[in-house]
């Protein structure tokens, strides 16, 4: 009798911590969330993010990340800047309104980790390696992208005042679901 | 106390409710909040400079006996209100503030009131010749 109840306690603690890890992983977008980027003579951040995160440390290669961006929710500090920016010359948000992020492979370095993933601007979908850390429930990435590999503007007349190298500015609160 | 600077603290004075009215009333309406960049104080204050400012001019024009040139100067001031509206265009407001497409429509009305209230107030400050 006493055995039974010492394996139906242990068989019960193994299913408990089961439910605990498959828990810790699947993680939920917060408030706070922000995405800023900044060039020249263009700079600003978009509001509106949401996305799927299954994300355990001690298993990187379980991860899985999947994140869309609203471009209409692009925000310069000029609202005449903003409707360029939405406008045809720039991301054709009427045609392309979402910037997508799909995840394929993981990895880790002494210091960060490492996403491998689709990322989908203006219509065009290039792989990328994104370097980010997770500290305190929070992700972040601090990475470059070149417009022109997205097509997003072009170099003629004033567009050449922006930039073609992009920083962006990541950063992901997140809560376990 | 001299007339023109009369002139120029009242000008200033109108030049505040003015302002202060249509932020308020534009604020109301639409349901904005530029208060981190346009408040109460900020616009008061620079509504009396303003009208201080033009003030100036004309006394300097008075003190250098150059009366003749104040149609040179008037024409100065509404150049220099036109030019100023290239500011609330071309700003970049602080990130968190919502609708900053709506600021250009609160800002550049206030860039012409200085002079309008100025200009409008000169029969009541004319001098006798």
């Amino acid at each position: 009798m006493k055995t039974t109840t010492q394996f139906t306690l242990a068989g019960l603690i193994l299913l408990l911590s089961a439910f605990t890890l498959t828990n810790s992983i699947n993680w939920e977008i917060s408030q706070g969330h922000s995405i800023k980027f900044s060039g020249t003579d263009a700079e600003g951040i978009f509001k509106t993010m949401t996305g799927d995160i299954t994300f355990d440390e001690s298993n990187i290669d379980s991860s899985q990340f999947s994140f869309t961006i609203d471009v209409n929710s692009i925000n310069t500090g000029n609202g005449m800047k903003n409707k360029h920016a939405v406008s045809s010359k720039w991301f054709d948000a009427s045609n392309h309104p979402s910037i997508q992020f799909e995840s394929n492979k993981f990895s880790k370095t002494d210091k960060e980790y490492l996403v491998t993933g689709l990322l989908e601007i203006h219509g065009i979908e290039k792989e990328i390696t994104i370097p980010f850390s997770f500290i305190n429930n929070s992700f972040v990435a601090k990475f470059s992208i070149n417009r022109l590999d997205y097509k997003v503007g072009n170099t003629k007349g004033m567009n050449n005042k922006v930039s073609n190298e992009i920083k962006l500015d990541v950063t992901i609160p997140v809560i376990s679901k | 106390m001299n007339k023109t600077l009369l002139h120029g603290i009242v000008a200033g004075l109108l030049t505040a409710l003015a302002s202060i009215s249509y932020l308020m009333l534009y604020e109301s309406i639409l349901y904005v909040d530029f208060s981190q960049i346009l408040n109460v104080g900020s616009v008061g204050g620079a509504s009396i400079i303003s009208g201080l400012l033009i003030a100036a001019g004309y006394l300097i024009l008075e003190k250098m006996n150059k009366e003749k040139w104040k149609g040179g100067l008037n024409v100065l001031i509404i150049l220099l209100s036109f030019l100023s509206i290239l500011g609330p265009i071309s700003i970049s407001l602080p990130l968190e503030i919502d609708f900053p497409e709506l600021f250009p429509g609160l800002a550049i009305p206030m860039h012409f009131f200085p002079a309008l209230i100025f200009f409008g107030l000169q029969p009541f400050f004319l001098k006798k010749t």
